[in-house]
């Protein structure tokens, strides 16, 4: 699925809650009924059926609101998100440190700058090898 | 093992549904099926459980789903494996292998 797809589902689940709430309960209730089936083809009668396949599946209501809870998330990964926004930041200084140093006569604040800069930098490239180091389970 | 005690360790709901879907799109009540099937029904998910995991894995664009017309003419929702989600499978399947191995060295251990 495309982040533009995922976007747009986070977005419309927000904007349609009782939508995806009525989109999950079908989804639910074709399982229940799919048990029901097969549970009367082993041999029970409907009502037995319906009843073992309810069992079987659990507390309906609670895995309903579980889906709805989950769709409703935020699709991306947070830490990504904090990267990107490091190195924005990191862009960001770069760009006035470059400034500064084009500031004819150097002073203490063009010389501040630059600190800054090499540390937001630093502190980016940290953060990003971190993040893209593989997990250990 | 006893079926009755063949519980699902933690993160393995996730490989085996991805697994499932690297057969081919299925709807939610036919990829329990089918675990079963490719476990040698030794393995049964809690169906219950089964959604909010397919939801999850959903939300990291490993699955994808559609509305369409199952088998005995009913409306479902069909799960298929996206490109990630193929991927993933291959690091979650090299996970578990290391993981078994690694279990199996130290249960062999004197």
């Amino acid at each position: 699925m495309s982040r533009v797809k995922q976007t747009v589902n986070f977005l419309y689940a927000w904007q349609h809650p009782d939508e995806i709430a009525d989109e999950v309960e079908a989804e639910l209730s074709f399982h229940l009924q799919m048990r029901t089936h097969d549970n009367i083809e082993k041999g029970m009668t409907p009502h037995e059926a319906k009843l073992a396949a309810s069992q079987s599946f659990g507390d309906f209501d609670q895995v309903k609101l579980s889906c709805c809870e989950i769709k409703r998330g935020f699709p991306f990964d947070l830490r990504r998100l904090r990267m990107g926004f490091y190195i924005a930041i990191a862009c960001i200084a770069g760009g006035v440190s470059l400034w500064a140093v084009n500031i004819p006569h150097h002073n203490l604040f063009s010389v501040l700058w630059q600190l800054v800069a090499i540390a937001v930098l630093m502190r980016a490239f940290l953060i990003g090898r971190r993040h893209n180091r593989p997990h250990s389970d | 093992m006893s079926k009755a005690k063949a519980g699902l360790l933690q993160g393995t709901l996730d490989m085996l549904i991805l697994k499932a879907l690297a057969l081919g799109p299925l709807h939610g009540y036919g990829i329990g099926q089918r675990i079963a099937q490719i476990s040698g029904d030794e393995l049964r998910i809690e169906e219950g459980s089964l959604y909010p995991g397919l939801y999850r894995l959903e939300q990291r664009g490993w699955i994808d789903s559609e509305w369409d017309l199952s088998e005995n003419n009913q409306r479902a929702k069909f799960y298929k494996l996206t490109r990630a989600g193929r991927k993933q499978l291959i690091i979650e399947e090299q996970n578990w292998e290391r993981l078994a191995s690694a279990t199996m060295k130290a249960l062999r251990a004197n």
